[in-house]
């Protein structure tokens, strides 16, 4: 990068918020996939906006000298989304990290990009408001991260996703304008809806610096409990059925075998390593309901051959998800590369899902453990494996095809909740289609005409 | 060693970027190049050719840690990043030397007991000549830049070593336990005031204190800047000297010499033919000063202390050694006393050794959420096991103008067998 661009840079946020030094440089060359840009990717400078203003800033000084911006929060995505090219600017938004307001009366928040999701969780928290999207990461994700993945979480089941939570923003465009889209209102349909437009848009439509988001009663308890099964199949089929009775769990979590035996191994809490799989089901709401509720489900597993634990206190249940969030980590102890797969289907189709990825690993002789949030159909098929091995990674590429041709003819989507990205960039037209590809493509040149923002991904 | 050689445990980084919550480092400089990820990143950009090991710049990074274990504690692939920092620190020593300061101290010191025995009695004395009394008698600042900060307060040197003030066996009555108390360097030459508590509070409870009169440093601030051949002869020494003693126990008083003796020796002594199993008989046979006294149980009732207390977790006692909640028991026994817990109280208080020499600004400005978290606690005296934390946390209320005492669980405990009002402040 020219030394005017870079004075010019250190100008707009200040010579201390920008990073030049190469090793450091160096380190915004992956996110948290397996990919990485390596020393071809090498970003040319990394700065740490703080203010809308100072982005639209850099944004517009992009435009004018026509150089990539990469809009990053924690680097905790997955998709290989915030991973730059070379002479890129990586533009990391966490000194944006202010709860705006938390407005008690009409039940919304506003927040800056780099709010750490857990922390604004906390605090509406103790006001007895919820904010429920609870991606694995919510300890260190950012807000902002969160609405340019739609994040998504466990609780998706009954809760759904940060879309559904998103009421407006503050965006600035990639050439620079600052606009706000929504409202703070449940009710908004003046125009294009331009919030959902950004919502998940993987930072290449604009860079967004606030969120008001919807919020909800803090429900008053909620119980957890699991259902262990020596048969997959079972286990898979009692999805569906749960809600079939009427009930809507706020997260039902399948796990198989090699899951339950690697968190074991990793938290130690008496998981049963025997099982086949287990349902994790946490169930929320007034005290009165819960019971009946946990009763329904309960009988609904035994019924499917399952025995069932409730956990007895809050430290029983948290210890579930404690061990529930280490997960994917968990099983990098098999193998050291982990290339977790999203592929959504249709809850009642998730037994079939199961068959065929296992079909798939014998095929290729691979190792596929399955864990999803089962409750909304998203599967995280994850492929355990070792970069290192080029042989077994070429069998994995196909594999992950098949698992994706497969997902796409039982009207699944090849993401839930993770993104494309660079990690699936090259399938995205198999469930978009030629036209579907065509739309997005003209709305990110209307939007982006120097194609600026995150210009990989694209 | 090569660099590739950690590439086995450097892929197991699955970069998920957890370590980002808890890093004391990464929540003061918010690069990601400070973050375990981060730097584990680097190593492996290293190994694939992508950075240069002999840059100032790779160094530099390598340096920014505490050793605190908080990420390897949050990580859900059990990464070991202290291991990692190890291995790079010494690779780097081996490459490119130490500087020379280090390498004297260490090398013509440290490796020969006598000089530095010497060296530190003559440190007693010169010291007066370089540091100046803190004003109220809270310790002493620096009086001109020498690689130490002027406004650090440290605690100064002390004429007369905790080795030379006890007899070599403290004997009791019908001893229900002997113990070897390993003190380490900062007990036997700066706060030789502890040892004498650990000693004093052990006697009470009918304990006899063999104190080998050869012991030595146990190798932690050596080993953490990377010198592991000096290191490793430390560790012989100490393994020597501590091994097939007629004792119960071996005790330790301070959170990094129990982290070495019970977890670091292991890795260090790997490779030296023989010391397998003392290795392993040490281990298992060392506790810290209130895991020991916790377990062995009082049978001597205190007298009492009316204050209100909070206890700092030192890394190195709290995730090396795992040693929470025996000091607190005994600290909530004392009767009269009130305890509150900090609200972060295992968060690095910053000191991380000689990280607090080469990183004063940064060092303190983690101490900073340590001693915040202790003013909002509203408490008298804060109590930790660890020496290190120790002047760290009164240089950070000194600076800050907090008030309060900080004292060690053995001094708090011999304190309240003593029956005597806190009337010393903050040292």
């Amino acid at each position: 990068m020219e030394q005017a661009i870079v004075a010019a840079v250190k100008g707009i946020v200040g010579a201390e918020h920008v990073l030049e030094k190469y090793e450091d440089r160096y380190c915004y060359t992956y996110d948290a996939s397996a990919v990485t840009a390596g020393k071809e990717g090498v970003p040319a400078l990394v700065v740490y906006p703080g203010s809308a203003a100072e982005v639209s800033a850099l944004l517009k000084l992009a435009n004018e000298h026509k150089f990539p911006v990469i809009p990053r929060g924690a680097g905790s995505n997955v998709s290989g989304g915030s991973i730059p090219c070379a002479g890129a600017l990586v533009m990391v938004l966490t000194r944006l990290n202010k709860i705006v307001a938390i407005d008690r009366k009409n039940m919304v928040a506003e927040v800056e990009a780099g709010v750490i999701t857990a922390e604004f969780q906390t605090e509406v928290e103790k006001l007895g408001l919820f904010y429920p999207p609870d991606p694995a990461s919510k300890a260190f994700s950012t807000m902002g991260g969160n609405v340019a993945e739609c994040a998504g979480g466990p609780r998706g089941a009954k809760y759904g996703v940060t879309r559904d939570y998103v009421l407006g923003l503050e965006v600035v465009l990639p050439t620079g304008e600052i606009i706000k889209t929504g409202a703070r209102t449940m009710k908004c349909v003046a125009g294009y809806d331009l919030t959902r437009l950004i919502t998940g848009s993987e930072g290449t439509l604009g860079v967004v610096t606030k969120a008001v988001v919807k919020l909800l009663p803090l429900p008053e308890a909620k119980k957890t409990m699991l259902a262990i099964f020596s048969d997959m199949e079972k286990a898979a089929e009692t999805v569906a059925r749960v809600f079939m009775a009427g009930v809507i769990p706020t997260t039902l979590e399948l796990l198989d075998n090699i899951y339950i035996r690697n968190i074991e191994a990793a938290v130690n809490i008496g998981l049963p390593v025997e099982a086949e799989a287990v349902l994790l089901i946490e169930v929320d709401g007034d005290k009165e309901v819960l019971d009946k509720q946990v009763g329904i489900i309960e009988g609904i597993c035994r019924e499917q051959g399952a025995t069932v634990k409730v956990a007895k206190d809050a430290k029983e249940a948290d210890e579930l998800w404690v061990a529930r969030r280490s997960a994917f980590a968990a099983v990098s102890r098999v193998r050291p590369t982990i290339i977790g797969e999203d592929c959504t289907v249709p809850r009642d189709r998730i037994p079939e899902m199961v068959r065929i990825i296992r079909a798939i690993a014998d095929k290729y002789n691979i190792i596929i453990a399955v864990l999803g949030h089962a409750g909304d159909g998203n599967l995280h098929a994850t492929i355990l494996t070792d970069e290192r091995d080029k042989d077994e990674m070429a069998r994995v590429e196909k594999a992950a095809e098949e698992i994706f041709a497969a997902t796409l003819a039982m009207d699944g989507t090849l993401t839930g909740e993770h993104g494309i990205g660079l990690v699936k960039k090259k399938y995205l037209p198999l469930e978009m289609g030629e036209g579907g590809m065509m739309a997005m493509r003209a709305i990110k040149k209307a939007l982006d005409p120097n194609n600026i923002l995150n210009p990989e991904l694209v | 060693m090569q660099w590739s050689e950690l590439e086995k445990e450097v892929i197991r980084c699955i970069k998920c970027g957890a370590c980002q919550s808890v890093c004391p480092i990464f929540k003061e400089l918010g690069a990601e190049s400070t973050v375990a990820r981060g730097k584990i990143n680097l190593i492996r950009a290293v190994i694939r050719g992508d950075v240069d090991a002999a840059g100032a710049g790779f160094e530099e990074r390598m340096s920014w840690c505490l050793m605190c274990k908080a990420c390897q504690e949050s990580c859900p692939s059990g990464v070991k990043l202290d291991q990692l920092m190890l291995a790079a620190r010494r690779k780097l020593a081996e490459d490119k030397g130490l500087p020379l300061l280090k390498r004297l101290i260490f090398r013509l010191g440290l490796r020969n007991r006598r000089l530095f025995d010497l060296g530190m009695s003559m440190g007693s004395v010169f010291q007066g000549l370089l540091l100046r009394p803190a004003p109220g008698g809270k310790g002493m600042l620096p009086r001109l830049p020498m690689g130490l900060d002027e406004r650090r307060l440290v605690s100064p040197v002390d004429a007369r070593p905790f080795r030379s003030r006890v007899p070599a066996v403290v004997a009791v009555d019908n001893p229900r336990k002997t113990v070897a108390f390993f003190t380490g360097c900062m007990i036997n030459y700066v706060y030789p005031q502890i040892g004498e508590a650990v000693v004093e509070v052990l006697k009470r409870n009918g304990i006899a204190v063999v104190i080998p009169a050869d012991q030595h440093c146990c190798g932690t601030p050596v080993y953490v800047n990377g010198d592991v051949p000096t290191a490793v002869e430390l560790a012989r020494a100490t393994v020597d000297t501590l091994d097939g003693l007629e004792v119960d126990a071996v005790i330790t008083a301070c959170g990094s010499c129990g982290a070495a003796l019970r977890k670091e020796y292991a890795a260090l002594l790997a490779d030296e033919p023989g010391y397998a199993e003392k290795v392993a008989a040490l281990a298992a046979k060392t506790k810290d000063f209130a895991e020991f006294l916790a377990e062995a149980g009082l049978t001597t009732e205190m007298r009492g202390l009316a204050a209100t207390a909070t206890y700092h977790d030192s890394c190195h006692l709290a995730r090396s050694q795992g040693v929470r909640r025996q000091p607190r028991q005994l600290i909530a026994g004392v009767p009269g006393l009130t305890f509150k817990e900090l609200k972060a109280p295992a968060r690095c208080c910053g000191a991380a050794g000689s990280f607090s020499l080469a990183h004063y600004d940064l060092s303190r400005k983690i101490n900073d959420h340590k001693v915040d978290d202790i003013a909002a606690s509203g408490a008298e005296m804060v109590v930790t096991g660890c020496p290190m934390c120790m002047m760290h946390i009164r240089d950070g209320m000194n600076q800050r103008g907090v008030d309060g005492e900080v004292l060690h669980t053995a001094e708090l405990l011999a304190r309240a067998y003593a029956g005597e009002k806190a009337t010393e402040r903050n040292g």
